[in-house]
Protein backbone atom coordinates (compact mmCIF):
# COMPACT_ATOMS: atom_id res chain seq x y z
CA UNK A 1 0.00 0.00 0.00
CA UNK A 2 1.75 3.16 -1.18
CA UNK A 3 1.71 6.25 0.93
CA UNK A 4 0.57 9.27 -1.04
CA UNK A 5 2.68 12.36 -1.35
CA UNK A 6 1.92 15.11 1.09
CA UNK A 7 -0.88 17.36 -0.13
CA UNK A 8 -1.81 20.87 0.74
CA UNK A 9 -4.43 20.91 3.49
CA UNK A 10 -6.29 24.17 4.01
CA UNK A 11 -5.82 25.37 7.55
CA UNK A 12 -9.02 25.21 9.61
CA UNK A 13 -10.60 28.56 10.36
CA UNK A 14 -12.31 29.48 13.56
CA UNK A 15 -9.47 30.67 15.77
CA UNK A 16 -9.79 29.36 19.29
CA UNK A 17 -12.86 27.36 18.26
CA UNK A 18 -10.82 25.23 15.84
CA UNK A 19 -10.38 21.69 17.12
CA UNK A 20 -13.30 21.94 19.56
CA UNK A 21 -15.13 18.59 19.79
CA UNK A 22 -18.51 18.83 18.01
CA UNK A 23 -19.39 15.15 17.98
CA UNK A 24 -18.57 12.81 20.82
CA UNK A 25 -19.54 9.16 20.80
CA UNK A 26 -18.99 7.21 24.02
CA UNK A 27 -19.29 3.43 24.41
CA UNK A 28 -21.69 3.08 21.48
CA UNK A 29 -22.97 -0.48 21.19
CA UNK A 30 -25.42 -1.96 18.73
CA UNK A 31 -26.75 -5.45 19.20
CA UNK A 32 -29.20 -6.68 16.57
CA UNK A 33 -31.94 -9.24 17.15
CA UNK A 34 -30.33 -12.62 17.65
CA UNK A 35 -27.57 -11.11 19.74
CA UNK A 36 -25.20 -10.22 16.88
CA UNK A 37 -23.01 -7.36 18.10
CA UNK A 38 -22.21 -4.90 15.29
CA UNK A 39 -20.75 -2.11 17.43
CA UNK A 40 -19.01 -2.90 20.67
CA UNK A 41 -18.29 0.10 22.88
CA UNK A 42 -17.14 2.51 20.18
CA UNK A 43 -15.64 5.88 21.20
CA UNK A 44 -15.23 8.63 18.63
CA UNK A 45 -14.53 12.34 18.74
CA UNK A 46 -14.92 14.61 15.68
CA UNK A 47 -13.58 18.14 15.98
CA UNK A 48 -14.48 21.43 14.39
CA UNK A 49 -12.60 22.05 11.16
CA UNK A 50 -11.36 18.48 10.88
CA UNK A 51 -12.08 15.54 8.61
CA UNK A 52 -12.22 12.18 10.38
CA UNK A 53 -12.08 9.16 8.08
CA UNK A 54 -13.52 5.85 9.24
CA UNK A 55 -11.92 2.83 7.64
CA UNK A 56 -12.47 -0.87 8.08
CA UNK A 57 -13.28 -4.08 6.25
CA UNK A 58 -16.80 -4.89 5.05
CA UNK A 59 -19.16 -5.64 7.90
CA UNK A 60 -16.98 -3.92 10.50
CA UNK A 61 -19.84 -1.61 11.54
CA UNK A 62 -18.82 1.65 9.82
CA UNK A 63 -22.22 2.49 8.33
CA UNK A 64 -24.05 1.28 11.46
CA UNK A 65 -21.86 3.65 13.49
CA UNK A 66 -23.05 6.65 11.43
CA UNK A 67 -26.68 5.50 11.51
CA UNK A 68 -26.56 4.98 15.27
CA UNK A 69 -24.94 8.38 15.69
CA UNK A 70 -28.02 10.12 14.26
CA UNK A 71 -30.38 7.47 15.68
CA UNK A 72 -31.59 6.35 12.28
CA UNK A 73 -30.78 3.04 13.94
CA UNK A 74 -31.31 3.10 17.71
CA UNK A 75 -28.11 2.15 19.58
CA UNK A 76 -28.35 -0.56 22.26
CA UNK A 77 -26.04 1.32 24.65
CA UNK A 78 -23.72 4.31 24.77
CA UNK A 79 -24.13 8.05 24.34
CA UNK A 80 -23.84 10.51 21.46
CA UNK A 81 -23.21 14.20 22.12
CA UNK A 82 -23.58 16.90 19.48
CA UNK A 83 -21.95 20.16 20.50
CA UNK A 84 -22.67 19.49 24.17
CA UNK A 85 -26.23 18.11 23.75
CA UNK A 86 -26.81 14.42 24.42
CA UNK A 87 -28.66 13.10 21.38
CA UNK A 88 -29.27 9.67 22.87
CA UNK A 89 -31.32 11.12 25.75
CA UNK A 90 -33.78 13.11 23.63
CA UNK A 91 -37.45 12.45 22.98
CA UNK A 92 -38.55 12.10 19.34
CA UNK A 93 -39.63 15.75 19.12
CA UNK A 94 -36.42 17.11 20.66
CA UNK A 95 -34.41 14.69 18.51
CA UNK A 96 -35.99 16.17 15.38
CA UNK A 97 -34.79 19.64 16.44
CA UNK A 98 -31.34 18.45 17.50
CA UNK A 99 -30.80 16.59 14.24
CA UNK A 100 -30.70 19.90 12.38
CA UNK A 101 -27.10 20.18 13.56
CA UNK A 102 -26.15 16.99 11.71
CA UNK A 103 -26.33 16.44 7.98
CA UNK A 104 -25.78 13.13 6.29
CA UNK A 105 -24.55 12.23 2.82
CA UNK A 106 -24.90 8.66 1.63
CA UNK A 107 -23.18 6.52 -1.01
CA UNK A 108 -26.17 7.07 -3.24
CA UNK A 109 -27.12 10.74 -3.50
CA UNK A 110 -30.73 9.91 -2.53
CA UNK A 111 -32.18 12.85 -4.42
CA UNK A 112 -35.88 13.06 -5.21
CA UNK A 113 -35.54 12.07 -8.86
CA UNK A 114 -38.42 14.09 -10.28
CA UNK A 115 -37.48 17.34 -8.57
CA UNK A 116 -34.90 19.78 -9.83
CA UNK A 117 -31.39 19.95 -8.44
CA UNK A 118 -32.32 23.33 -6.94
CA UNK A 119 -35.41 21.97 -5.14
CA UNK A 120 -33.35 19.05 -3.84
CA UNK A 121 -30.61 21.37 -2.61
CA UNK A 122 -33.15 23.69 -0.97
CA UNK A 123 -34.95 20.82 0.77
CA UNK A 124 -32.04 20.57 3.21
CA UNK A 125 -33.40 23.72 4.88
CA UNK A 126 -36.77 22.10 5.68
CA UNK A 127 -35.83 21.38 9.28
CA UNK A 128 -35.67 25.10 10.06
CA UNK A 129 -38.79 26.05 8.08
CA UNK A 130 -42.39 26.03 9.22
CA UNK A 131 -45.81 27.03 7.95
CA UNK A 132 -48.66 25.52 6.02
CA UNK A 133 -47.21 26.26 2.56
CA UNK A 134 -44.00 24.37 3.38
CA UNK A 135 -46.02 21.49 4.87
CA UNK A 136 -47.99 21.37 1.60
CA UNK A 137 -44.85 20.92 -0.47
CA UNK A 138 -43.81 24.49 -1.35
CA UNK A 139 -40.28 25.78 -0.87
CA UNK A 140 -40.06 29.45 0.14
CA UNK A 141 -37.88 31.91 -1.74
CA UNK A 142 -35.24 32.10 1.03
CA UNK A 143 -34.81 28.31 0.97
CA UNK A 144 -34.43 28.34 -2.82
CA UNK A 145 -31.88 31.16 -2.59
CA UNK A 146 -29.94 29.23 0.04
CA UNK A 147 -30.12 26.11 -2.13
CA UNK A 148 -28.80 28.05 -5.10
CA UNK A 149 -25.93 29.53 -3.07
CA UNK A 150 -24.97 26.04 -2.00
CA UNK A 151 -25.15 24.71 -5.57
CA UNK A 152 -22.72 27.52 -6.44
CA UNK A 153 -20.61 26.53 -3.41
CA UNK A 154 -20.26 22.94 -4.67
CA UNK A 155 -19.84 24.01 -8.31
CA UNK A 156 -22.99 22.64 -9.94
CA UNK A 157 -25.17 25.76 -10.24
CA UNK A 158 -25.41 25.11 -14.00
CA UNK A 159 -27.64 22.07 -13.35
CA UNK A 160 -29.97 23.91 -10.95
CA UNK A 161 -33.02 23.62 -13.23
CA UNK A 162 -32.35 20.03 -14.31
CA UNK A 163 -34.30 17.15 -12.84
CA UNK A 164 -32.22 15.07 -10.44
CA UNK A 165 -32.74 11.95 -12.55
CA UNK A 166 -30.76 13.53 -15.41
CA UNK A 167 -27.61 14.25 -13.36
CA UNK A 168 -24.37 12.28 -13.50
CA UNK A 169 -23.18 10.46 -10.37
CA UNK A 170 -20.68 13.19 -9.49
CA UNK A 171 -23.21 15.98 -10.07
CA UNK A 172 -25.84 14.17 -8.01
CA UNK A 173 -23.41 13.70 -5.10
CA UNK A 174 -22.53 17.38 -5.21
CA UNK A 175 -26.22 18.30 -5.13
CA UNK A 176 -26.57 15.97 -2.13
CA UNK A 177 -23.74 17.85 -0.43
CA UNK A 178 -25.42 21.17 -1.32
CA UNK A 179 -28.61 19.84 0.29
CA UNK A 180 -26.61 18.94 3.39
CA UNK A 181 -25.13 22.47 3.46
CA UNK A 182 -28.61 24.03 3.23
CA UNK A 183 -29.22 22.44 6.60
CA UNK A 184 -26.40 24.65 8.00
CA UNK A 185 -25.05 21.69 9.98
CA UNK A 186 -22.22 21.67 12.48
CA UNK A 187 -21.45 18.01 11.79
CA UNK A 188 -21.45 16.35 8.37
CA UNK A 189 -21.57 12.56 8.25
CA UNK A 190 -20.69 11.04 4.90
CA UNK A 191 -21.28 7.30 4.40
CA UNK A 192 -19.05 6.16 1.53
CA UNK A 193 -19.80 9.32 -0.48
CA UNK A 194 -17.36 8.43 -3.26
CA UNK A 195 -17.95 4.68 -3.51
CA UNK A 196 -19.78 4.92 -6.82
CA UNK A 197 -17.80 7.77 -8.39
CA UNK A 198 -15.03 7.78 -10.97
CA UNK A 199 -11.52 8.92 -9.89
CA UNK A 200 -11.96 12.54 -10.99
CA UNK A 201 -15.34 12.93 -9.28
CA UNK A 202 -13.95 11.15 -6.22
CA UNK A 203 -11.12 13.65 -5.95
CA UNK A 204 -13.48 16.60 -6.44
CA UNK A 205 -15.89 15.42 -3.75
CA UNK A 206 -13.10 14.70 -1.26
CA UNK A 207 -11.52 18.11 -1.85
CA UNK A 208 -14.96 19.64 -1.36
CA UNK A 209 -15.50 17.82 1.96
CA UNK A 210 -12.02 18.85 3.05
CA UNK A 211 -12.72 22.50 2.26
CA UNK A 212 -16.11 22.40 4.02
CA UNK A 213 -14.39 21.36 7.20
CA UNK A 214 -11.73 24.03 6.82
CA UNK A 215 -13.87 26.91 5.52
CA UNK A 216 -17.19 26.32 7.24
CA UNK A 217 -15.74 24.97 10.48
CA UNK A 218 -17.71 21.74 10.34
CA UNK A 219 -16.70 18.43 11.80
CA UNK A 220 -16.73 16.01 8.85
CA UNK A 221 -16.87 12.27 9.51
CA UNK A 222 -16.45 10.23 6.37
CA UNK A 223 -16.67 6.45 5.91
CA UNK A 224 -14.23 5.42 3.18
CA UNK A 225 -13.06 2.23 1.58
CA UNK A 226 -9.84 3.64 0.15
CA UNK A 227 -7.07 4.10 2.75
CA UNK A 228 -5.15 6.31 0.29
CA UNK A 229 -8.01 8.80 0.17
CA UNK A 230 -8.18 8.81 3.96
CA UNK A 231 -4.49 9.57 4.24
CA UNK A 232 -4.66 12.29 1.61
CA UNK A 233 -7.74 14.09 2.81
CA UNK A 234 -8.43 13.26 6.46
CA UNK A 235 -6.93 14.78 9.58
CA UNK A 236 -7.65 11.72 11.65
CA UNK A 237 -8.19 8.06 10.80
CA UNK A 238 -10.36 5.78 12.88
CA UNK A 239 -10.16 2.07 12.05
CA UNK A 240 -13.07 -0.19 12.89
CA UNK A 241 -12.81 -3.95 12.92
CA UNK A 242 -15.59 -6.31 14.07
CA UNK A 243 -17.36 -3.41 15.75
CA UNK A 244 -14.34 -2.22 17.74
CA UNK A 245 -11.94 0.67 17.28
CA UNK A 246 -8.50 -0.73 16.48
CA UNK A 247 -6.93 2.43 15.03
CA UNK A 248 -7.46 6.04 16.15
CA UNK A 249 -4.65 8.37 15.23
CA UNK A 250 -3.76 11.44 13.16
CA UNK A 251 -3.74 10.52 9.46
CA UNK A 252 -0.02 11.27 9.20
CA UNK A 253 0.73 8.67 11.87
CA UNK A 254 -1.23 5.79 10.36
CA UNK A 255 1.29 3.64 8.52
CA UNK A 256 0.97 0.61 6.27
CA UNK A 257 1.42 -1.80 9.16
CA UNK A 258 -1.53 -0.27 11.01
CA UNK A 259 -3.69 -0.53 7.90
CA UNK A 260 -2.66 -4.14 7.39
CA UNK A 261 -3.64 -4.92 10.98
CA UNK A 262 -6.95 -3.18 10.37
CA UNK A 263 -7.83 -5.07 7.21
CA UNK A 264 -6.20 -8.44 7.85
CA UNK A 265 -6.60 -8.63 11.61
CA UNK A 266 -2.92 -9.26 12.41
CA UNK A 267 0.42 -7.52 12.17
CA UNK A 268 2.19 -7.55 8.84
CA UNK A 269 5.41 -9.45 8.61
CA UNK A 270 7.17 -6.42 7.22
CA UNK B 1 -15.21 -35.28 -3.62
CA UNK B 2 -13.77 -36.91 -6.72
CA UNK B 3 -15.97 -38.36 -9.46
CA UNK B 4 -14.74 -41.86 -8.64
CA UNK B 5 -16.10 -41.48 -5.15
CA UNK B 6 -19.66 -40.94 -6.40
CA UNK B 7 -21.88 -44.05 -6.07
CA UNK B 8 -22.32 -45.90 -9.35
CA UNK B 9 -25.98 -46.59 -10.08
CA UNK B 10 -27.68 -48.20 -13.07
CA UNK B 11 -25.08 -47.71 -15.77
CA UNK B 12 -23.55 -44.58 -14.29
CA UNK B 13 -26.80 -42.56 -13.98
CA UNK B 14 -27.13 -40.58 -10.76
CA UNK B 15 -30.24 -41.40 -8.70
CA UNK B 16 -32.96 -38.76 -8.89
CA UNK B 17 -32.74 -36.72 -5.66
CA UNK B 18 -35.53 -37.43 -3.21
CA UNK B 19 -36.42 -33.75 -3.08
CA UNK B 20 -37.19 -33.72 -6.85
CA UNK B 21 -39.66 -36.59 -6.42
CA UNK B 22 -41.35 -34.82 -3.54
CA UNK B 23 -41.57 -31.63 -5.59
CA UNK B 24 -43.04 -33.55 -8.55
CA UNK B 25 -45.65 -35.18 -6.31
CA UNK B 26 -46.52 -31.79 -4.84
CA UNK B 27 -46.93 -30.23 -8.28
CA UNK B 28 -49.12 -33.15 -9.43
CA UNK B 29 -51.33 -32.82 -6.34
CA UNK B 30 -51.59 -29.05 -6.93
CA UNK B 31 -52.60 -29.57 -10.56
CA UNK B 32 -55.21 -32.18 -9.55
CA UNK B 33 -56.74 -29.79 -7.00
CA UNK B 34 -56.86 -26.99 -9.59
CA UNK B 35 -58.66 -29.28 -12.07
CA UNK B 36 -61.19 -30.29 -9.39
CA UNK B 37 -61.88 -26.65 -8.48
CA UNK B 38 -62.37 -25.73 -12.15
CA UNK B 39 -64.73 -28.68 -12.70
CA UNK B 40 -66.89 -27.63 -9.74
CA UNK B 41 -66.92 -24.05 -11.10
CA UNK B 42 -68.15 -25.33 -14.51
CA UNK B 43 -70.86 -27.32 -12.74
CA UNK B 44 -72.02 -24.49 -10.47
CA UNK B 45 -72.14 -21.94 -13.30
CA UNK B 46 -73.88 -24.47 -15.58
CA UNK B 47 -71.28 -23.70 -18.20
CA UNK B 48 -72.57 -25.13 -21.49
CA UNK B 49 -71.02 -23.60 -24.63
CA UNK B 50 -73.46 -25.55 -26.83
CA UNK B 51 -76.25 -23.33 -25.57
CA UNK B 52 -74.53 -20.30 -27.09
CA UNK B 53 -74.62 -21.98 -30.50
CA UNK B 54 -78.25 -22.94 -30.02
CA UNK B 55 -79.19 -19.43 -28.92
CA UNK B 56 -77.22 -17.50 -31.54
CA UNK B 57 -80.49 -16.76 -33.29
CA UNK B 58 -81.66 -14.74 -30.28
CA UNK B 59 -78.48 -12.64 -30.30
CA UNK B 60 -78.89 -12.05 -34.03
CA UNK B 61 -82.51 -11.00 -33.47
CA UNK B 62 -81.51 -8.40 -30.84
CA UNK B 63 -78.77 -7.04 -33.10
CA UNK B 64 -81.18 -6.82 -36.02
CA UNK B 65 -83.78 -5.00 -33.94
CA UNK B 66 -81.08 -2.63 -32.62
CA UNK B 67 -80.01 -1.42 -36.05
CA UNK B 68 -79.90 1.18 -37.33
CA UNK B 69 -79.33 3.18 -34.12
CA UNK B 70 -81.98 5.77 -33.30
CA UNK B 71 -80.00 9.01 -33.53
CA UNK B 72 -82.99 11.22 -32.74
CA UNK B 73 -82.20 10.56 -29.09
CA UNK B 74 -78.54 11.51 -29.41
CA UNK B 75 -78.77 14.71 -27.40
CA UNK B 76 -80.19 13.11 -24.21
CA UNK B 77 -77.64 10.32 -24.65
CA UNK B 78 -74.83 12.88 -24.71
CA UNK B 79 -76.25 14.52 -21.59
CA UNK B 80 -76.33 11.13 -19.86
CA UNK B 81 -72.74 10.48 -21.01
CA UNK B 82 -71.61 13.76 -19.42
CA UNK B 83 -73.37 12.75 -16.21
CA UNK B 84 -71.65 9.36 -16.26
CA UNK B 85 -68.27 11.04 -16.87
CA UNK B 86 -68.87 13.50 -14.02
CA UNK B 87 -69.95 10.80 -11.55
CA UNK B 88 -66.78 8.81 -12.29
CA UNK B 89 -64.59 11.94 -12.22
CA UNK B 90 -65.93 13.29 -8.94
CA UNK B 91 -66.03 9.87 -7.28
CA UNK B 92 -62.41 9.21 -8.25
CA UNK B 93 -61.29 12.70 -7.23
CA UNK B 94 -62.92 12.44 -3.80
CA UNK B 95 -61.36 9.01 -3.33
CA UNK B 96 -57.93 10.36 -4.32
CA UNK B 97 -58.14 13.25 -1.85
CA UNK B 98 -59.01 10.88 1.00
CA UNK B 99 -56.67 8.08 -0.08
CA UNK B 100 -53.43 10.10 -0.15
CA UNK B 101 -53.31 10.76 3.62
CA UNK B 102 -54.86 7.36 4.28
CA UNK B 103 -52.19 5.66 2.15
CA UNK B 104 -49.44 7.48 4.08
CA UNK B 105 -50.92 6.28 7.37
CA UNK B 106 -51.42 2.75 6.05
CA UNK B 107 -47.89 2.30 4.68
CA UNK B 108 -45.54 0.60 7.14
CA UNK B 109 -42.64 2.88 6.27
CA UNK B 110 -44.47 6.19 6.72
CA UNK B 111 -47.10 5.51 9.38
CA UNK B 112 -46.49 7.44 12.61
CA UNK B 113 -47.46 4.56 14.90
CA UNK B 114 -49.11 1.14 15.10
CA UNK B 115 -52.53 2.50 16.10
CA UNK B 116 -52.69 4.81 13.04
CA UNK B 117 -51.57 1.92 10.83
CA UNK B 118 -54.25 -0.45 12.11
CA UNK B 119 -57.00 2.18 12.05
CA UNK B 120 -56.23 3.25 8.47
CA UNK B 121 -55.88 -0.35 7.24
CA UNK B 122 -59.23 -1.21 8.86
CA UNK B 123 -60.97 1.76 7.27
CA UNK B 124 -59.53 0.87 3.86
CA UNK B 125 -60.62 -2.74 4.35
CA UNK B 126 -64.21 -1.75 5.17
CA UNK B 127 -64.46 0.60 2.17
CA UNK B 128 -63.14 -2.12 -0.13
CA UNK B 129 -65.14 -5.02 1.30
CA UNK B 130 -68.52 -3.41 0.52
CA UNK B 131 -69.07 -3.22 -3.29
CA UNK B 132 -69.67 0.21 -4.85
CA UNK B 133 -73.18 -0.78 -5.89
CA UNK B 134 -74.08 -1.57 -2.25
CA UNK B 135 -72.56 1.71 -1.06
CA UNK B 136 -74.61 3.50 -3.75
CA UNK B 137 -77.82 1.78 -2.58
CA UNK B 138 -77.06 2.85 0.99
CA UNK B 139 -76.57 6.44 -0.14
CA UNK B 140 -79.77 6.28 -2.26
CA UNK B 141 -81.68 5.60 0.96
CA UNK B 142 -80.02 8.63 2.51
CA UNK B 143 -80.08 11.22 -0.29
CA UNK B 144 -82.51 9.78 -2.86
CA UNK B 145 -82.07 8.74 -6.50
CA UNK B 146 -79.72 10.46 -8.94
CA UNK B 147 -76.03 10.87 -9.67
CA UNK B 148 -75.14 12.11 -6.16
CA UNK B 149 -75.51 8.74 -4.35
CA UNK B 150 -73.68 7.09 -7.26
CA UNK B 151 -70.78 9.52 -6.84
CA UNK B 152 -70.63 8.85 -3.10
CA UNK B 153 -70.83 5.09 -3.57
CA UNK B 154 -68.04 5.09 -6.14
CA UNK B 155 -65.95 7.43 -4.00
CA UNK B 156 -66.19 5.36 -0.82
CA UNK B 157 -65.44 2.05 -2.54
CA UNK B 158 -62.57 3.66 -4.47
CA UNK B 159 -61.04 4.82 -1.15
CA UNK B 160 -60.76 1.12 -0.30
CA UNK B 161 -59.02 0.37 -3.58
CA UNK B 162 -56.82 3.46 -3.95
CA UNK B 163 -55.93 3.62 -0.24
CA UNK B 164 -54.50 0.13 -0.40
CA UNK B 165 -52.74 0.63 -3.74
CA UNK B 166 -51.25 3.95 -2.60
CA UNK B 167 -50.01 2.35 0.64
CA UNK B 168 -48.36 -0.52 -1.25
CA UNK B 169 -46.79 1.93 -3.70
CA UNK B 170 -45.38 4.00 -0.81
CA UNK B 171 -44.05 0.87 0.89
CA UNK B 172 -42.11 0.01 -2.27
CA UNK B 173 -40.53 3.45 -2.70
CA UNK B 174 -36.84 4.34 -2.33
CA UNK B 175 -36.54 5.47 1.30
CA UNK B 176 -33.18 7.19 0.79
CA UNK B 177 -34.55 10.76 0.33
CA UNK B 178 -36.86 10.17 3.30
CA UNK B 179 -33.97 9.18 5.58
CA UNK B 180 -31.94 12.18 4.43
CA UNK B 181 -34.71 14.66 5.28
CA UNK B 182 -35.49 12.93 8.59
CA UNK B 183 -31.84 13.11 9.60
CA UNK B 184 -31.93 16.79 8.61
CA UNK B 185 -34.69 17.48 11.16
CA UNK B 186 -37.62 17.80 8.76
CA UNK B 187 -41.07 17.10 10.26
CA UNK B 188 -43.27 14.16 9.33
CA UNK B 189 -45.56 16.27 7.14
CA UNK B 190 -42.60 17.94 5.42
CA UNK B 191 -41.03 14.56 4.71
CA UNK B 192 -44.34 13.34 3.26
CA UNK B 193 -44.81 16.32 0.95
CA UNK B 194 -41.17 16.92 -0.03
CA UNK B 195 -39.81 13.37 -0.33
CA UNK B 196 -42.54 10.70 -0.25
CA UNK B 197 -45.19 12.20 -2.53
CA UNK B 198 -42.83 13.65 -5.18
CA UNK B 199 -41.15 10.24 -5.30
CA UNK B 200 -44.32 8.24 -5.87
CA UNK B 201 -46.41 10.84 -7.71
CA UNK B 202 -46.26 9.25 -11.19
CA UNK B 203 -47.27 5.87 -9.76
CA UNK B 204 -50.11 7.39 -7.72
CA UNK B 205 -51.44 9.29 -10.72
CA UNK B 206 -51.17 6.18 -12.90
CA UNK B 207 -53.17 4.19 -10.33
CA UNK B 208 -55.74 6.99 -10.09
CA UNK B 209 -56.20 7.12 -13.86
CA UNK B 210 -56.65 3.37 -13.94
CA UNK B 211 -59.24 3.65 -11.16
CA UNK B 212 -61.03 6.43 -13.07
CA UNK B 213 -61.21 4.17 -16.08
CA UNK B 214 -62.67 1.36 -13.93
CA UNK B 215 -65.10 3.77 -12.23
CA UNK B 216 -66.36 4.99 -15.60
CA UNK B 217 -67.51 1.45 -16.45
CA UNK B 218 -68.80 0.90 -12.90
CA UNK B 219 -70.95 4.02 -13.23
CA UNK B 220 -72.99 2.26 -15.93
CA UNK B 221 -73.88 -0.50 -13.45
CA UNK B 222 -74.66 2.08 -10.76
CA UNK B 223 -77.20 3.65 -13.12
CA UNK B 224 -79.15 0.39 -12.93
CA UNK B 225 -79.80 1.00 -9.21
CA UNK B 226 -80.75 4.65 -9.59
CA UNK B 227 -77.30 6.21 -9.88
CA UNK B 228 -78.22 8.20 -13.01
CA UNK B 229 -76.21 8.65 -16.23
CA UNK B 230 -75.95 6.26 -19.16
CA UNK B 231 -76.64 3.26 -16.92
CA UNK B 232 -80.10 4.50 -16.02
CA UNK B 233 -80.88 5.20 -19.71
CA UNK B 234 -79.65 1.76 -20.78
CA UNK B 235 -81.71 0.13 -18.04
CA UNK B 236 -84.83 2.03 -19.16
CA UNK B 237 -84.43 1.24 -22.87
CA UNK B 238 -83.86 -2.45 -22.06
CA UNK B 239 -87.06 -2.54 -20.03
CA UNK B 240 -88.99 -0.83 -22.85
CA UNK B 241 -87.40 -3.08 -25.55
CA UNK B 242 -86.17 0.07 -27.39
CA UNK B 243 -83.17 -1.64 -28.95
CA UNK B 244 -82.40 1.11 -31.49
CA UNK B 245 -82.12 3.65 -28.66
CA UNK B 246 -80.05 1.08 -26.77
CA UNK B 247 -77.59 0.89 -29.70
CA UNK B 248 -77.23 4.67 -29.67
CA UNK B 249 -76.50 4.63 -25.94
CA UNK B 250 -73.96 1.81 -26.32
CA UNK B 251 -72.20 3.69 -29.13
CA UNK B 252 -72.04 6.86 -27.04
CA UNK B 253 -70.63 4.82 -24.14
CA UNK B 254 -68.01 3.28 -26.45
CA UNK B 255 -66.94 6.72 -27.71
CA UNK B 256 -66.78 8.05 -24.14
CA UNK B 257 -64.56 5.17 -23.01
CA UNK B 258 -62.26 5.60 -26.03
CA UNK B 259 -61.93 9.36 -25.37
CA UNK B 260 -61.13 8.75 -21.70
CA UNK B 261 -58.55 6.09 -22.59
CA UNK B 262 -56.91 8.50 -25.03
CA UNK B 263 -56.79 11.23 -22.40
CA UNK B 264 -55.33 8.80 -19.86
CA UNK B 265 -52.53 7.84 -22.27
CA UNK B 266 -51.72 11.54 -22.85
CA UNK B 267 -51.72 12.30 -19.11
CA UNK B 268 -49.50 9.30 -18.30
CA UNK B 269 -46.96 10.55 -20.84
CA UNK B 270 -46.95 14.00 -19.28
CA UNK B 271 -46.50 12.90 -15.68
CA UNK B 272 -43.54 10.59 -16.25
Amino acid sequence: MAIAPAVHRPAPRGGAEAGRPLLEVRGLTKRFDGGRVVLDGVDLVARRGEVTAILGPNGSGKSTLLRCTVRLVEPSAGTVWIDGEELTALSDRRLQEARRAIAMVFQSAHLVRRRTALANAASGALGSLGGLAVACGRLPREALELGHRNLVRVGVEHVARQRAETLSGGQAQRVAIARALSQRPRVLLADEPVASLDPDATEEVMVLLRSLAADEGMAVVCVLHQPELARWHADRIVGLRAGRIVVDAPATEVDDAALTRLYRGHASSG
Amino acid sequence: MSLAALPQHGGGELPRPRRDRRELAGNAAGAAILVLVLVQALHVTRFQPTEIVAGVGGIYDILRRGTPPDLTDLQPALGAALETFDVALLGTFLAMVVSVPLGLLAAENTTPNRAAYLASRSLIGICRAVPDIVWALLFVTAVGLGPFPGTLGLGVHSVGILGRLYAECIEDMDMGPVHVLRVGGAGRMQVATHAVLPGVLPSLLGLTLYRFDTNLRATIALGFVGGGGLGLQIFTTLNLFEYQRLTTLLLVMLVLILIVEGLAVLLRRRIR
